[in-house]
């Protein structure tokens, strides 16, 4: 496979260097920045290419028509789009991932068909979640096109799961829980029968709609007259 | 979006039309170039960045014009006014002349200055010299 990043800032570079490894791969890393270019182009070879990863020309000298992957990681979300568009709609590249700088944009990258999308924000953010104890559902990644996606999800004191064999907990549609990682550390992957205990982790794939059912299920259950405000609104 | 030279002319000339405009652009100073009497109404920020175009009231505008320098921030911005925002009319200005005419099969209207210079360039030299040789 041919693959051509755009953007040799520290994730571009720590992409390219992973991506040399691969017998299988080919990879070009195009980089604007002379100075960083040339340092890159000293340390990795040839792969390095100083240019303009949005511009056609410069795209076209990487050998961007024999390509089957465009990843664009650079800071900025208009130049990630633009190399995206470019590579799918004029060179006919067959996959395009963009990062996402800013979190907003995200539909919008979708919407235009860019395949995947990487946001280093949501990616952090989902990292600190999971360490928070009082977390119930966070999504880790979306499983690309089929609608679902995976998620951690921990069992809450008092909560509907815990304490209930996995085959009474009424789950949406498409829901597999994969793993159950108990309290001693320890996964097991679950049977209908396993019994959820407070604390628990479960990685699960679930469809991307499910995710305030589940929460519901796993989450400690609202306090009395919050319980009711949220019933009457 | 973009207060230089296209930008701020553009601006003027719509506003003597009576128009409601709003122009945004990154440098304050950049708004020297209006006219005295300018009605209309000037922003500092990025015209990429959703809460600037939600202040600027993109939702209620009729058109959006990317006239920034460079070309991907033009594009980007276009394509928010467009698809996240529904603005009805988009015109992206693209010194690339090729990217110009990939965007414009994307479904923005775009224009290359470099296409249309180098056109006028040419033209003006055909009356001049080539003509006398």
């Amino acid at each position: 496979m041919y693959i051509i990043v755009v953007g040799a800032g520290t994730v571009g570079y720590g992409l390219a260097v992973e991506l040399q490894g691969y017998p299988d791969h080919e990879v070009t890393l195009i980089e604007n920045d002379a100075a960083r270019a040339s340092e890159l182009h000293e340390e990795l070879g040839e792969l390095v290419v100083w240019g303009d990863g949005t511009e056609i020309v410069d795209l076209e000298a990487a050998g961007a028509g024999r390509a089957d992957l465009m990843i664009a990681l650079t800071g900025d979300d208009g130049r990630n789009l633009v190399a995206c568009q470019v590579a799918k709609h004029w060179f006919h590249v067959d996959r395009a991932i963009a990062r996402v700088n800013d979190p907003r944009n995200e539909r919008l990258f979708k919407a235009l068909g860019i395949d995947v999308t990487v946001s280093a924000a949501a990616a952090v953010l989902a990292q600190l979640e999971t360490s928070l104890p009082e977390h119930t559902v966070v999504p880790l990644m979306q499983l690309q096109g089929s609608g679902l996606e995976v998620v951690d999800l921990r069992v809450q004191e008092d909560s509907v799961a815990s304490g209930s064999a996995i085959r009474e907990l009424e789950l949406p549609y498409q829901t597999v829980f994969s793993l159950v990682v108990g309290l001693d550390g320890a996964p097991r992957v679950p049977t209908a029968d396993t019994v959820l205990q407070t604390g628990d982790e479960v990685i699960a794939v679930i469809a991307e709609d499910a995710e305030d059912k589940l929460r519901r299920l796993f989450a400690a259950p609202l306090a009395p007259e919050l319980e009711t405000v949220a019933d009457g609104g | 979006m973009g207060c230089g030279r296209v930008g701020a002319s553009l601006a003027a000339r719509l506003d003597h039309e009576h128009h409601d405009i709003v122009v945004i652009d990154l440098n304050s100073n950049q708004f020297r170039r209006l006219p005295s009497d300018f009605g209309g109404r000037t922003l500092v920020g990025s015209g990429t960045d959703h809460r600037i175009l939600l202040e600027a009231g993109i939702e209620q505008a009729h058109a959006f014009l990317a006239l920034a320098h460079g070309d991907n921030r033009n594009v980007l911005a276009s394509q928010i006014a467009k698809h996240l925002f529904g603005v009805e009319t988009v015109v992206t200005r693209l010194y690339d002349p090729f990217r110009a005419e990939l965007f414009q099969r994307l479904g923005l209207r775009t224009f290359s200055p470099t296409d249309i210079g180098a056109d006028l360039a040419y033209e003006a030299l055909s009356d001049r010299a080539l003509t006398g040789e």
